[in-house]
């Protein structure tokens, strides 16, 4: 019979005591378990953000933050819209219907529009075009891949993209109809659009969200905005007649797109180009400064702002949840401690007849080490499967609210460690129960204590 | 006359009192066991006996003088190699059989083994059970046992390692006497089957007058001696 052996038939003797120390540290094990792989999930969350395929997003003056939270996390409510020559100005000529550059062009590689405020059943709706999935990339640096079907085109004015997550939570498929509510998912039903294409999953927020074309999204009621009265003829004044009737050419097929006047974006998604002889760097700083020092909008740079949220936000989680985890392996190590010295007056009289029938102190010194070893282990393990389970049970929620994938197999670097450093701790915790058992006087014991 | 597989030469042991007086517990010049030879050892209590099992054992260290056991020398031996001695060479009974409680029968047997030279052999160990009449008892725990079968046990775990002496501490003294004598043809035989020396410490009279050679501590032990005259 090996040590190890011994150790096992002394902690079965044992059952009750062993059993519920290795409960207790089943349990704390799995509350560390489930809390390090949410908060690494949480961090992702955040991280996935942090690449994102543009590198400046232009919006409404008010918080930055609160700019990139709406914009790539779809949480937090939209500060409000700016105005369509705004938006404009980032544009090309080509793009624009005067034929001239905006005034920020020259610093644009690309300038994606998105309009925020609908829901569909409590997932984002997002009306942009087709740029976003055809021109802007993905963090990595990957065009978008379609699981199914393909990107609406902009001619195409009630077609929409959706999430994977999206797809697989309500079930929708291409050619699926489904009609956004106005502010809220219990506000006015708008038209229905018709699911284009299928997002293939990217475990960034763009799974959580509903794209549809905007011209689409500004026919929808309360999308136009109001012209104040007398903007007709104020516009009449200084451009040709019927300027405030200017839109997109008509699509055939179509309904009229809305006019320019009457639109208004939420952001704009930018990415930014790079002046000759000047760093990219350089050139979004400088538009970034030009832009924030204008009464017009506000420029943020999502990076920095994902950045900083890590740092005061998610950094001290992670701070938080490393303490709570060092504070609950050290209950648990101090559970087998109070296990192990509960139980060595009993192991006291074992120790002195092993030690008669020939074992060594080193024998015995190891039985109980290899006694906290086992519980520890299985305590740890057993808490780990726990842990992931729980996980599990609620990864469908956080993979619908954070947008990534959350499985019995997400893990956390920090678990790794997790059991190891436990079966030291409980090695250390061992060590008085080991020395007494080691010290143990054999003559005392053998004859009744 | 065989080789002896017990030899004591000027053993001395003293126990320091609370109040730091040392006070003589053995002082023996000579004791001698051949190998194969059944041995009674009476004396009255506190006369040392225990005290002389553990020395012989080799779990308490003399002040003075040489225990040799089959040869090697105990004191001259650090605890580790002691120990090792005593798995290999000694089987050990105690008064309260002194069986682990959560081991079967079978367990008992194979963790004496495990601390000897040889690998624990489980065939041996259920032969051994086997021959002293357990073979249907093997997985039962202590507990589960009657006084009878936990002296049997105790006997096939002393066997374990194919011992040159079997030492046994009052091995009748806590059980009725109907069982006494069970447990001494047990030993007796058990003993003269596999060629093993047999020291059996006892205060029973009659115990002790079953065996060939029978032996006082006091007329062998002057700390003895001077303790029942004090």
């Amino acid at each position: 019979m090996t040590l190890l052996g011994i150790a096992w038939r002394n902690i079965r003797q044992r059952a009750l005591t062993s059993g519920l120390t290795a409960l207790s540290l089943a349990l704390g094990v799995a509350l560390v378990v489930a809390t390090l792989v949410t908060g690494g999930l949480v961090k992702q969350a955040f991280e996935s953000g942090s690449g994102l395929g543009y590198n400046m997003i232009v919006g409404a003056k008010g918080s930055p933050l609160q700019l990139v939270l709406n914009s790539v996390y779809f949480i937090s409510r939209p500060i409000e819209n700016i105005s369509w020559n705004f938006y404009q100005e980032f544009l090309p000529a080509i793009e624009r219907p005067d034929g001239e550059d905006g005034r920020f062009a020259a610093s644009t590689a690309t300038a994606v529009p998105i309009c925020m405020g609908d829901y569909y059943r409590s997932h984002r709706v997002v009306g942009t075009n087709a740029a976003f999935f055809s021109r802007l990339k993905r963090g990595n640096g990957e065009p978008y891949h379609f699981a199914s079907g393909a990107n609406f085109t902009d001619d195409d004015f009630f077609g929409g993209v959706i999430g994977a997550s999206v797809a697989r939570t309500l079930g929708l498929k291409v050619g699926d109809p489904f009609a956004p509510t106005h502010g809220a998912d219990d506000g006015a039903m708008h038209d229905p659009f018709y699911v284009r294409g299928i997002l293939a999953r990217t475990d960034t927020p763009i799974d959580r969200g509903v794209f549809v074309n905007m011209e689409g999204f500004y026919l929808q009621e309360g999308h136009a905005k109001p012209l104040p009265e007398g903007a007709v003829a104020e516009e009449s004044s200084s451009q040709d007649a019927g300027d405030a009737a200017v839109g997109p050419p008509r699509v055939d097929g179509q309904l009229d797109p809305l006019p320019y006047a009457q639109r208004e974006v939420t952001a704009i998604l930018l990415e930014t180009a790079s002046l000759p002889g000047l760093p990219p760097e350089l050139t979004s700083m400088g538009l970034r400064t030009t832009i924030n020092e204008g009464r017009e909008g506000q420029a943020a740079l999502p990076i920095a702002e994902i950045r900083q949220l890590l740092d005061l936000f998610v950094k001290p989680l992670e701070l938080l949840l490393l303490l709570v985890t060092t504070l609950v392996v050290i209950v648990s190590a101090i559970g087998i401690l109070v296990s192990m010295v509960g139980s060595s007056l009993e192991r006291s009289r074992d120790v002195a007849v092993m030690r008669a029938l020939g074992a060594r102190r080193a024998h015995v010194l190891a039985t109980v080490l290899f006694e906290a070893i086992l519980l520890a282990g299985f305590g740890g393990l057993a808490g780990w499967t726990l842990g992931h389970g729980i996980v599990a049970a609620i990864g469908p929620w956080i993979t619908t609210n954070a947008g990534v994938s959350a499985t019995i197999f997400s893990g956390s670097w920090a678990e790794a460690l997790l059991v190891p450093f436990l079966v030291v701790l409980a090695i250390a915790a061992a060590l008085i129960p080991a020395i007494a058992a080691y010290r143990t006087d054999v003559a005392k014991w053998l004859h009744g204590g | 006359m065989a080789a002896p597989v017990i030899q004591l030469e000027h053993v001395r042991k003293r126990f320091a009192l609370p109040g730091g007086e040392a006070v003589p517990v053995l002082d023996i010049d000579s004791f001698t066991m051949a190998a194969g030879e059944q041995c009674a050892l009476e004396g009255q209590s506190g006369s040392g006996k225990s005290t002389l099992l553990h020395v012989i054992s080799g779990i308490m260290r003399p002040d003075a003088g040489r225990v040799v056991i089959d040869g090697v020398d105990l004191t001259r031996l650090p605890e580790a190699r002691r120990d090792r001695v005593r798995a290999d060479k000694l089987g050990l009974v105690f008064q309260q059989f002194n069986l682990l409680p959560g081991f079967t029968a079978l367990e008992n047997v194979l963790v004496a083994m495990s601390f000897g030279s040889d690998k624990a052999d489980r065939w041996r160990a259920t032969d051994l059970l086997a021959a002293v009449g357990l073979t249907d008892r093997l997985h039962h725990k202590p507990a589960e046992l009657s006084i009878g079968q936990q002296q049997r046990v105790a006997v096939a775990r002393a066997l374990a390692n194919k011992p040159r002496v079997i030492l046994a501490d009052e091995p009748t003294a806590s059980i009725d006497p109907a069982h006494q004598q069970q447990v001494i043809d047990l030993l007796k035989n058990t003993c003269a089957e596999h060629d093993v020396a047999l020291l059996v410490v006892t205060h029973a009279p009659e115990v002790a007058g079953q065996f060939p050679r029978r032996v006082r501590l006091e007329d062998f032990n002057r700390a003895a001696r001077a303790g029942a005259s004090a």
